[in-house]
This record gives C-alpha cells, structure tokens and sequence, in this order.
C-alpha cells in the first residue's frame, strides 16, 4: 500500500532523510517517533506528495508521489496537523466538512448523508461556528472533515500537541475505530504513552535515518535505540528494565499489577 | 510574594467566568506547577498575575491581586514586569529581534540598564540557560527548543524574582523538555527565583515542581504539595488529568492490597515499591 | 521558510559600517535609478547592486532576489509592451495588438528600474539587524519609539505570516484544493478563501506580540535607552560621498546619448 524505496530528501539543510526504505500493508496502525529535528514531519509530507523525494521512490497504491499532485492523493490519504487553525477555513462547522467533500466528490446525494453520518458521529451541531469551538473540538472538527471522504490512508503529525489528555484520547478513539475498519494509519507522537497504547508498529527516526522498525512492543525493549533517538521509554517499560529478569515483556499497567501480585502470592507461598 | 485575594474575571463578551472566586497565595522560593484541562482558566491565571488581566483584556473584574503588596489593578504591565518575568506560549510572536544578542538587549534597553552592567547581564543570562555560544547567530536560523532558551535568557537577563511561564515546553520533545525543566529547577535553587509554571504533562510537574495547583473551569480544585496532589489521581482523572502510570500502579497495588505505603510519583520510587513487594 | 530580508550575519564591511550610511546607501541607489532613463547606467546599478552583495558576503541572496525579481518582471515587461502603442510598429497582430519599439524600450526600462530599485533595499535590511534599525530611526531620525518598533515588528512579521501561509497552503492541498496547479488564475481564485485562517491566526499573533513586547517593559523606554552608539566614522563618510556621486551621476546618465 504504502512503499517507500531508498529514499532520500536534502534539498533542505534543516531538513533531511537519508536512505529510507520500508513498506506499510493495508490496515497497519503505525508511530514514527524520534526527537525533534529527526524529520518525522518530513517524511510524514513526503508520503502525501507535500514533498518530493531527491533520490528514491515513494509509492501509494501503486502511484508514484514524485508525478502525482498531492491534491490528487488526498482521495486517499487523509492528513491531520498539528495546528487545526490552518486547515479550518469555514464559517460553520458543516460547510467546513462539506468543503472537504466537494473538492473529491459530485454526487450530492452521496455528499448529503457523508456529511449527515460524520455530524452523528462526532456530535457536532452543524450550524456552530469553528472558531468558537475550544482548540480540542478544533481538532476534532479538522479530523471529522478528513474522515468524511473517507480515505484509505490518515496521516497524523503530532496530532495531540496542545491538547489536553481527555482531548488527546477522544481523538486517538476515534483514529482508532477508523484503524478498526480497516484504515492504515501513521502518527507522528511524542507521547510514547500513546504510541504504546495505540500503536502496532514502531518507526524510529534519528538524524534524518530510519534506526528501528518494529513491532512497538519489541521496539520499546532495544534501549540503545531510544538512547540514540534521545527517547524517553514509557514508564511500565523503564520500571520493568529496572526490575531485571522476570519483568521480560511488560509494558501495561494491567500487566505490572498482574506479575506483581503474582510474585506477591509465590512469595506468601514459600513463606508458609 | 503574590497574594489573589476572592479573583473573578470574565472576559468582555466571555460567556462564563475564565476565573472563579481564586484565592491563592505564592510564597518566595516556590516551584509551582500550574495544570488542568484546556478552558480551565490556566493562560488567564498568568495573565491576572503579570497584568494582563485586567490592562490588556477587558472585562468584569472583582477581587484583587496582589505583587509584594503592589496591587496589579494600578500598576501596568511594564511597571511589574520588574519584578515578574513571562515566557508565554508561542514563540514566535515573543521573539522580537534578528539576533540572539539583540533580544536580550532589548529588554534592558527598555529598563534602562546602565551601560556598564549590561555586557555582564548579558552573558550571565546566555550562560544560565547554557546558550552562550548561540550569541551572534540569527534567531531563524534556531531550532524551537534554542527560541525558547532564548525567551528565557532574555527575561532572565532583567532579574526577575518571579518567573512565570504558559506551557514553556508544548512544542518540544520528551528530552528536550526534561532539559528545560533542569533549567528552571537551578534557577529556582541556585538563585532563589519563584517559578510559576503552567503545564500540562504533570509528568514533569511531578518530578521538577515543589507544588501543584489543579484548576478546572476557572476555579481552583487542589492546591498541594506534588505528593498531596498526586494522592488524589482518581480525582485528577474525574478531571480529565493524566497522572503518571507509576502513580496508577502503585494505587492498583493499594487497591489489591499488597502496598501500603505513599503514592509512587517516579520510576525509581515505584522500582522500590516493587521490590519492597517481591524481595524477601 | 527564510524570506528575503532575514538578517545574515556577517563582520564584513558593509557590516560595520554605520546602519545609517546603509541606509543612506540604498536608499540613494533607488533613487538614482528612479532617475535615470539610461538603459547603460541601470545595469550598472544591478551590477553595483550584486557587487555589493558580493562585498557582505550575501552574493546567494543576491541572485536569489535578482532570479526572482526576474520573474516578476516578465510580467511588468509584458504588461508595458502591450499598453504603450506610441512609436515604430515592429510587428503587429491579431487583436489589434501591435508591439512597437517605444513600447520595448521603455518596459526595458522600467523592468531594469524595478530591479536596480528593489534589490538595495531588501540587500540593507539583510545586513542591517532590526534592532539597530529602530534605534537608528528614533534617536538619528528622531521617530517616536513606538512607530519605530511598530515597523521593525512589521518587517519581522513578514516571514512569520509567510511561513503561515505555506503552512496554510500545505494543509489545504493536503485535503485536495488544488493549490498545486500551475494555472496562475485557478490558483489566485482557490487562495482567495485561505485568507480567512490566515487573518485569524495573524490577529492572534499579533495581539501576542503587543502583550510581550509590554511586559517586557516597553512603556518603560526612554529616548536615551539606546545602548548601542553609533560613530561616525571616515568609511562612512566615504559611503555617503559615494553615495551622493551616484546619484549625481544617474541625473548626467539621460544626457549621454549612447
């Protein structure tokens, strides 16, 4: 779905990838985490066709982003910033969502009851005004007008930044449920909380190059690679390297309780 | 040092209160960790502080806040800037000069800082941020974490007692943010500033403040120590608080009855609490 | 995204050189080719121009601005080529077109003239640090402080909102607005809606940048704050006479015909 083949990006001194290849099948959930400066972001824009590789390929559903325009890739590829404010652009919240769906679609019909089946969804009222919303629900109103085309793939760049953690977990809800159904999913996040709740697969970028790459769990465990991508572990994983062997494969706190009070009981056992 | 004495205040054409009834007094040396949802009144509580509230935003105004007895209703903004230095949220607007050197300068320029003091202000506040050798370079040419360290030096540069920052670390990464907050601690140790800190990761406030203050819509819910206010995480999580999860596993283990000991706040307590539990 | 009158730093002597004599510099360079109808003397000028680039180490931004301007003025070019009709027809088209040699000579003119005035100014300002500016403006020029860093800030917003609006313009295409089009009209008509989160976040910051810049402590500053003293010195006395030798110059350059 998603292949990217030794791609390399410098027409930016602040901004660079250095050889970067992997591939991403249909219905991945997958983080690209790093420090700031690795070039998530770059890579992120890099797989909508926002930028163009210098050397390399990268490939979605089999159309090549270096001649493809990236408003052509939007059918496809939903891509969520940061900042909502810059994609916002409509004086309610349902022209707002209808904006997005007019630019890919003609059917009115079909435009109708997209529009009608996201309002539900969400919860919005249609005729409140954007910018009366808090920033969260901003957000929130930005994701609901790129779920309503209804694209294969969501790009997120850190889509949690300013938003508090109730705000951060509706919207990872809801990017979740979208993953359920089948859409691939990439996230750039600096929460490794939220990387590790949500995410299957694990990119990890430093200095412009891909050091790691996979599944998230088996990732948080290769402390070299976090050392280098100047990383901070999630906290059940710091606890459970600091406690040794036994603690192998722990990363939840549901977990944690679970061999604590295991061990606890073992114990209790041998001292009776 | 601050006292807020019964603060309401409604922005002109706000529909409810952005501060509720705030009572709260901020002693000299404190670390303070502001954190709460987003709408609970934080941003608004450092603009009440430093003056913006009520010079620069209007609205209805009752209660009085207080800067070493000065009141803030008849003092403008520059006027206390002597004694409160902010660091607000987005950096760019902050920023007002094209070199490192020429934004630290700006600020003494305006106090009027005698010529022969500023060279060795100057120099002093790069080097308590640890960015001496960012002195000559071009401010766009900086990464987001320098423009902060930047903002910092400048303000700290004209001595402030009190320090006051809106989510200094938003737009950094886990390490990056960690290294600020070292900042911030020597600052408040070393060379007695208070620091009053608004932030939403209370991983950070957790470890780097002395006391956190919990604000939800507009009102003040817990005010406590770091321990106290931790102490209450099924409080803070009605409230849409993420504690840390070192935090949650040590109140399972309370629950399960295998620990009885205080509320884990970092990895290296919960380490203990665990062995305390397995090892014989 | 850098725009064109980001500070670069430098130590070169233009660097050095007292920012009013800079300033003075430029601004007699515009004018002299303001004045100046001779095709000869305005290049001259453009040449000056990127020698002078050269001299503060800017010669990139130099090319840039001059690549750029370039384009720019293709328009300009073909916009007076069309209008003027005075003067010996060279050819004529449909339309009742017809592009004549005063036409050409003197879009030749005014294009030379954009450029040769344009570049000094953007050239001054990427030498010249904002604060040295306001300071040159309040206490040589005597202006209010308070107009002073209302223009500086102005200057300095310029590449905020311009990385604003790229910002702006990614996500709108990201979500398939086709601002990627190389239909120069189509484009202008889909960036016309944009203007609305722009001007949204700009008010924000710019609300933002009037609260910093009061708390820390701008109604506090007095006409003597000035740290910085700006001497004169004998290589700016040297810059002025040039300066002036310029300009005398572009007036004597519409009486030699070549």
């Amino acid at each position: 779905m998603i292949r990217l083949q030794n791609v390399c990006f410098n027409y930016d001194r602040d901004r660079t990838l250095t050889d970067i290849s992997f591939h991403i099948n249909k219905g991945e959930f997958a983080a690209i985490i790093g420090a700031n400066g690795a070039g998530k972001s770059t890579l992120c824009r890099l797989l909508n066709g926002l930028l163009k590789p210098s050397s390399g390929s990268v490939e979605i559903n089999g159309l090549d982003t270096g001649h493809t325009k990236s408003s052509v890739l939007a059918r496809q590829i939903g891509f969520l910033f940061q900042n909502p404010d810059r994609q916002i652009c409509r004086n309610t919240v349902a022209e707002e969502i209808l904006f997005g769906l007019e630019l890919l679609y003609k059917d009115r019909e079909f435009i109708a009851e997209r529009l009608e089946k996201v309002l539900s969804m969400f919860g919005f009222s249609a005729e409140d005004n954007p910018f009366n919303l808090s920033r969260g629900e901003r957000q929130r109103l930005a994701l609901a007008s790129l779920i309503a085309v209804e694209p294969e793939i969501l790009i997120l760049d850190e889509p949690t930044t300013g938003l508090d953690y109730k705000e951060c977990i509706e919207i990872m809800e809801i990017v979740r449920e979208m993953n359920k159904k089948g859409t691939t999913v990439i996230m750039v996040c600096h929460d490794m909380e939220v990387v590790l709740d949500y995410a299957e697969r694990v990119l990890v970028l430093s200095g412009g190059k891909l050091i790691a790459d996979g599944e998230t769990r088996s990732v948080f465990c290769m402390n070299d690679v976090l050392e280098q991508a100047s990383l901070i572990p999630p906290q059940m994983a710091s606890l459970a390297g600091r406690l040794g062997s036994g603690f192998e494969d722990v990363f939840t706190v549901e977990e944690m309780t679970e061999l604590i009070l295991e061990k606890s009981n073992e114990k209790r056992r041998v001292e009776v | 040092m601050i006292k807020i004495s019964n603060l309401t205040f409604r922005y002109k054409d706000g529909r409810k209160n952005a501060l509720d009834n705030i009572n709260l007094s901020i002693n000299k040396g404190d670390f303070l960790g502001i954190t709460g949802t987003s709408g609970a009144g934080k941003t608004s509580l450092t603009y009440a502080i430093n003056g913006v509230i009520p010079h620069h935003y209007n609205g209805d105004y009752y209660g009085s806040v207080r800067i070493e007895g000065e009141d803030t209703f008849d003092t403008s903004p520059s006027a206390l800037s002597l004694k409160i230095g902010s660091v607000f949220q987005d950096i760019d607007t902050q920023l007002v000069s094209s070199v490192v050197e020429d934004e630290i300068l700006y600020g003494l320029e305006n106090f009027s800082v005698p010529a022969v003091e500023i060279e060795q202000r100057i120099s002093s506040a790069l080097e308590a941020v640890g960015i001496s050798s960012l002195r000559y370079r071009s401010i766009e040419s900086l990464s987001g974490g320098q423009k902060q360290k930047v903002a910092l030096a400048a303000i700290l540069a004209l001595r402030p007692k009190i320090l006051l920052l809106d989510e200094p670390t938003s737009e950094l990464d886990p390490e990056s943010s960690v290294q600020f907050y070292r900042i911030l601690r020597e600052l408040n140790e070393n060379h007695g500033i208070t620091i009053i800190v608004v932030e939403q990761k209370i991983m950070l406030l957790s470890e780097f403040a002395k006391n956190i203050l919990v604000m939800d819509t507009g009102k003040i819910v817990i005010n406590g120590s770091v321990r106290e206010v931790i102490d209450r995480s099924s409080l803070l999580e009605e409230i849409g608080i993420n504690c840390p999860r070192v935090t949650s596993l040590s109140n399972r283990l309370k629950e399960e009855g295998v620990y009885t000991g205080s509320v884990c706040i970092n990895v290296e307590e919960a380490e203990k609490m665990v062995r305390s539990i397995i090892d014989d | 995204m850098r725009s064109f009158f980001d500070y670069i730093p430098g130590n070169s002597f233009l660097h050095r050189l007292n920012p009013l004599s800079r300033i003075f510099l430029s601004f007699m360079i515009s004018i002299a080719c303001f004045s100046s109808k001779s095709h000869l003397f305005l290049l001259l000028m453009i040449l000056l121009n990127l020698v002078l680039a050269a001299l503060a180490g800017i010669l990139n931004r130099g090319m840039e601005l001059l690549k750029n301007l370039s384009k720019f003025s293709v328009f300009i070019f073909v916009l007076q080529v069309l209008f003027v009709r005075r003067g010996e027809v060279l050819l004529e088209m449909p339309f009742n077109i017809i592009i004549t040699e005063d036409g050409i000579s003197t879009a030749i003119i005014i294009v030379l003239r954009l450029i040769g005035a344009t570049m000094p100014l953007a050239l001054m300002l990427s030498i010249t640090q904002m604060n040295d500016l306001s300071n040159i403006l309040v206490v040589k020029l005597k202006i209010p402080y308070k107009y002073a860093f209302a223009f500086t800030t102005a200057l300095r917003f310029i590449p905020i909102f311009a990385s604003e609006m790229s910002a702006i313009i990614e996500a709108q295409v990201s979500r398939g607005v086709q601002l990627d089009t190389k239909n120069i009209f189509k484009k202008t008509r889909l960036i016309l809606p944009l203007c609305l989160p722009l001007l949204i976040t700009s008010m924000k910051k710019i609300e933002g940048s009037a609260i910093s810049a009061e708390i820390r402590g701008f109604y506090l500053r007095t006409g003597e704050s000035c740290y910085r003293k700006y001497f004169i010195n004998w290589n700016d006395v040297g810059v002025l006479l040039f300066a002036v030798i310029l300009f005398i110059s572009a007036v004597f350059s519409n009486n030699i015909k070549l």
